[in-house]
């Protein structure tokens, strides 16, 4: 795991850098992205982090309203099947999950602004290795204009 | 087919008859409203008043929307001990009202013992505003049906118009694929077929083979109608929660104003809501005043759950609603990295 990033350094000071929201579940995600840190490996710091209790704690909502208020990409992570600490939250999320983003992509929202993936809590590489895959997929594509709220 | 007026008769024979034998407390039908092209939902509680119920192609409301409200639970164990017991009803059911009402017992919302369900094998509702929009400035003082099912309509200057059936069939209705109740106590006229099985999914392939700029832009530019007036919500029979989250303010999901972002967000979350129970009645776009095609969304999402998953809503009552159930198996391509 002792893969060097590089961490891009914004063009000018005040350029548009992406902006994405992460929905990290307790038990597994938050672990595996802790495990990065401390494993000290590099991955970009486009990513903000909120630690829910479970993946089936996730709202739609919330991920809308991250879209909403500016993110540019929402990431949710969860245990892998099967690893759940409350046993099915992951599963029943799934299945939410994958008709979210079924919704979006038909309303004209590009697939890569909501992101799904499993990370357990001893893949700290898996887990820098998607955030990279991510902010890369984001910059790419620009900010987000649709379903921003303008003040 | 069987003409209106046979069924009409058969139906308030069958009212009447639940009502008099105390078979039910209350019966739910249709009544004649003040224009021709519109009825009334009627509640029934008296056997003579059975004559009231009509039966006619604009019988289009979904009555299994006023089910969940007559049998809400006592708010605590206090309440439960002096409630009066629930009672029992009579309703007549389309094909899709039917299938309202298997997915409102899926989710424990109305006891099937307590339902008299009168089935009526439905060949399709009419749209009033397309049967408006065809007569355009004339305004239609009554209206009948012809042998074939094509509406009459006399207009004002006492003129009688025939609009071919076809034209103007409400939308949910041509794409319906399920015009027989699926459960029913009664059975009023004879099953009806399906008339296409794949319009839905023209009509969502259509969408879709735009890019999705042009998507988003057709989107946004639909919703820039919507006045936020929640009528889609109201009519929905399965929006039946008690604590909306369109009503919380603390914290306030969703912005009240007609923002085109938080419109956006309310008709996604809206459709979201359908997921796996939508029964494709066409309720919401009905109700909507600004003609909003309420169901783009919600058409997709029907459509996706029937192949991700192989599950129709209100299709079996011993069936587990589709997102309270979940499998291993379950499909997961849609992951980054799986």
């Amino acid at each position: 795991m002792s893969q060097t990033v590089t961490v891009r350094e914004p063009a000018s000071p005040g350029a548009w850098e992406p902006k994405v929201v992460a929905f990290l579940c307790n038990w597994c995600s938050y672990a595996g992205a802790d495990l990065a840190g401390v494993s000290r490996i590099q991955y970009p710091p486009n990513v903000r982090i909120i630690r829910v209790p479970c993946s089936g704690r996730i709202n739609p909502a919330f991920l809308l309203r991250a879209l909403q208020n500016g993110a540019d990409a929402v990431l949710v992570s969860g245990c892998h099947p099967g690893d759940c600490h409350y046993i099915s939250g992951n599963l029943a999320a799934r299945r939410k999950f994958a008709l979210l983003k079924d919704l979006l992509q038909y309303a004209g929202i590009e697939p890569e602004r909501v992101q799904f993936t499993w990370v357990s809590a001893s893949e700290g590489g898996r887990f820098a290795a998607i955030v990279e895959k991510v902010v890369e997929q984001v910059r790419k594509l620009g900010p987000n204009r649709k379903l921003v709220k303008s003040p | 087919m069987i003409a209106s007026h046979e069924i009409e008769t058969r139906l308030r024979e069958a009212a009447e008859g639940l009502l008099r034998d105390k078979k039910v407390d209350i019966f739910l039908g249709y009544e004649k409203a003040s224009f021709p092209f519109r009825t009334s939902p009627l509640f029934l509680s008296a056997a003579e008043k059975a004559r009231r119920l009509v039966w006619n192609p604009f019988c289009s409301a979904n009555l299994a929307v006023y089910l969940p409200r007559l049998f809400k639970a006592p708010a605590d164990a206090r309440a439960a001990k002096v409630a009066p017991p629930p009672p029992t009803v009579g309703v007549v059911v389309k094909g899709c009202d039917a299938r309202s009402v298997i997915a409102l017992i899926q989710e424990r919302q109305v006891p099937r013992d307590k339902l008299v369900l009168v089935g009526v094998a439905c060949p399709g509702m009419m749209d009033a505003r397309k049967a408006e929009r065809a007569l355009g400035d004339r305004e239609a003082l009554g209206a009948g049906e012809d042998a074939q099912g094509n509406l009459r309509a006399v207009v004002e200057d006492g003129t009688e118009v025939t609009l071919r059936r076809e034209d103007i069939l409400a939308d949910a209705c041509l794409e319906c694929r399920s015009p027989t109740p699926s459960i029913h106590d009664v059975l009023l006229g004879a099953p009806v077929e399906a008339r296409e099985t794949d319009a839905a999914r023209r009509r969502t392939a259509e969408f879709e083979s735009k890019p999705a700029d042009v998507r988003w832009a057709r989107l946004q530019q639909a919703l820039a109608k919507c006045i936020r007036c929640n009528a889609c919500r109201q009519a929905c029979p399965m929006c039946y929660c008690k604590d909306c989250l369109l009503d919380q303010t603390r914290p306030r999901w969703i912005g009240a104003g007609t923002d085109i972002s938080d419109v956006t967000l309310y008709h996604l979350v809206r459709a979201f809501h359908m997921a796996g129970r939508c029964t494709e009645c066409g309720a919401c776009a009905r109700a909507c005043p600004m003609g909003i095609d309420a169901r783009l969304l919600v058409r997709k999402l029907s459509l996706e759950v029937e192949d991700l998953f192989g599950y129709r809503a209100g299709a079996a009552v011993d069936a587990a609603p589709l997102l309270s159930a979940f499998s291993m198996d379950d499909p997961q391509e849609f992951l980054t990295e799986p």
